[in-house]
């Protein structure tokens, strides 16, 4: 299978909670121990120090690199610290950045329409994913504010979410969730039979979580082939084709 | 891919593994708290079983740490409606010390029971107290294997609290669940300076770098492998031990020698 990591990053966190991956190059290995072949990549100081001076340190970090794909982290735009709107989308396209995160948690903002609705108004209409955690009640006022959004749920599942996703999904047909954490037995077979594979999205979740979990959870999984290939990367890709920056 | 392991290579390439038979120290069984799991029930645990390579699993029905009597009674059918595939820890609740005393009276009227269930922080009450003495007492005894819940920083059931009840009762063997989740210094040398004590990886095997950690402190003839199945996928966790840095010896003691050898009392009673 052609793995595409949707949710994986490097850096060097303040509490680290196991491995640890500081460089680009120490990522790079443990997709390569894995099989992994490209990766959708943040950096932890995004979410642990400041966008601002994060965003550029993960460019700075995997220059050159063909299989790193940058992200970047958002700010409300009213502080001005990610410039304007247009300077923001315009530094994206000119740095190649395929998606965004939120962390509206640890960034102290409200991850909805009346903070952030000239950017997501944008975000939306360029298709460009956006990545957030699993709060539900944010995600599903989010996405009542914006229909079109492509935004996608990292880190659901350890304690079975299925309750709080599958009613959005059934009502937004752009919602995505990864698989990072989606330990539910028998829960990849039982949502591919309802709601098909282009909803999931594979994620290793590292350098928090083992890179080989959520790998062998797809690869052993009990569905067809065909959907193994697209949750391994083929939904990605068709996202990342369909963004219009 | 560069891990060379054949067992990494195979459980990618069929799902299971033939030379490594995975034995699931910590199961459940049945639906809980409303939660959806879609295999609650015996044929569906059989069958993420089958497909992962696990040859056996070791369960405290979730209606046991509600109601033991009525839930210790459900897993008790289900061992003997599948001799060989699941075994049991009867779980015993210390806000009912009586009904810990009942429990206690009855262990040996089922077959297939290997020890006991402590689930201090869902209990709310410590692994310390008295209430479980008399499981303890038992336990001892009888040379049992007890599975606690642990977690860290808990003040039921942190790793420290279970190094001292497992100091008081050297002939129990105790498979510390979930390995202290998070307290990992403190749980990795409870399990290191203690011969009964095992760290159990249901929910710890997700945490990157944990179970390398723990094979260079600890050494892998320690630890057991876990799931909480019907919570958590198999695969999920045999994930983490193939794909993590260590030897095939390890992955081969984690996955089931270790379970093997701590299980042959109980099969070889079974047997006779």
């Amino acid at each position: 299978m052609n793995w595409f990591d949707c949710n994986c990053g490097f850096g060097v966190p303040a509490k680290p909670s196991g491995g640890v991956l500081p460089r680009a190059a120490d990522l790079l290995d443990e997709m390569d121990f894995c099989g992994v072949h490209e990766g959708l990549v943040h950096h932890t100081a995004m979410q642990e120090e400041s966008p601002q001076t994060a965003n550029q340190l993960l460019l700075e970090e995997i220059r050159g690199e063909p299989r790193l794909h940058a992200t970047w982290a958002i700010l409300p735009p009213q502080t001005g610290e990610l410039g304007t709107v247009d300077d923001f989308l315009a530094a994206m396209r000119k740095h190649a950045v395929r998606a965004l995160w939120a962390h509206p948690e640890e960034h102290r903002y409200l991850l909805n329409a009346i903070t952030f609705g000239s950017l997501l108004e944008e975000v939306a209409a360029h298709r460009i994913p956006l990545f957030v955690g699993p709060q539900w009640e944010m995600v599903t006022a989010l996405l009542a504010d914006f229909l079109d959004l492509t935004l996608v749920v990292a880190g659901h599942g350890s304690w079975g979410d299925d309750r709080f996703f599958r009613p959005l999904v059934e009502r937004y047909p752009r919602l995505h969730l990864d698989t990072s954490n989606y330990q539910l037995a028998g829960g990849l077979a039982d949502f591919v039979r309802k709601y098909g594979p282009d909803r999931l999205l594979y994620a290793s979740g590292a350098p928090d979580l083992q890179m080989g979990a959520a790998l062998l959870a797809l690869a052993g999984s009990d569905i067809p082939s065909e959907a193994k290939e697209a949750i391994a990367g083929g939904n990605l890709r068709r996202l990342l084709e369909e963004e219009r920056l | 891919m560069t891990n060379d392991s054949p067992i990494a290579g195979e459980f990618m390439e069929t799902g299971q593994y033939r030379n490594c038979p995975v034995i699931d120290m910590h199961g459940h069984y049945g639906p809980f708290r409303g939660i959806y799991l879609p295999k609650p029930w015996a044929d569906g645990m059989l069958e993420m079983m089958d497909r992962s390579g696990v040859c056996c699993i070791i369960c405290s029905s979730h209606s046991s740490l509600v109601d033991p009597e009525r839930g210790n009674r459900e897993m008790a059918q289900v061992v003997a409606d599948h001799p060989g595939r699941f075994y049991a820890y009867r779980t015993v609740n210390p806000n009912y010390p009586e009904q810990v005393k009942d429990e206690v009276a009855r262990f040996s009227e089922d077959e297939g029971f290997v020890g006991f269930k402590f689930h201090p922080s869902g209990h709310s009450y410590p692994i310390t107290g008295d209430n479980y003495v008399p499981a303890l007492e038992y336990a001892n005894e009888h040379r049992l294997l007890l599975l606690s819940h642990t977690w860290g920083s808990s003040e039921y059931d942190g790793p420290s609290l279970l190094g001292e009840v497992a100091d008081r009762y050297a002939n129990v063997t105790f498979l510390m669940g979930h390995s202290g989740y998070g307290e990992w210094e403190a749980a990795l040398a409870v399990a290191r300076e203690r011969a009964n004590v095992y760290l159990e990886l249901t929910a710890a095997s997700r945490v990157s770098g944990i179970i390398t950690r723990m094979v260079r402190e600890v050494g892998s003839e320690k630890i057991v492998f876990g799931t909480d199945l019907p919570w958590f996928d198999p695969h999920f966790g045999i994930g983490s031990v193939c794909f993590s840095r260590i030897a095939d010896e390890d992955r081969h003691n984690i996955l089931h020698r270790n379970a093997e050898r701590l299980l042959a009392p109980f099969r070889a009673r079974q047997e006779g």
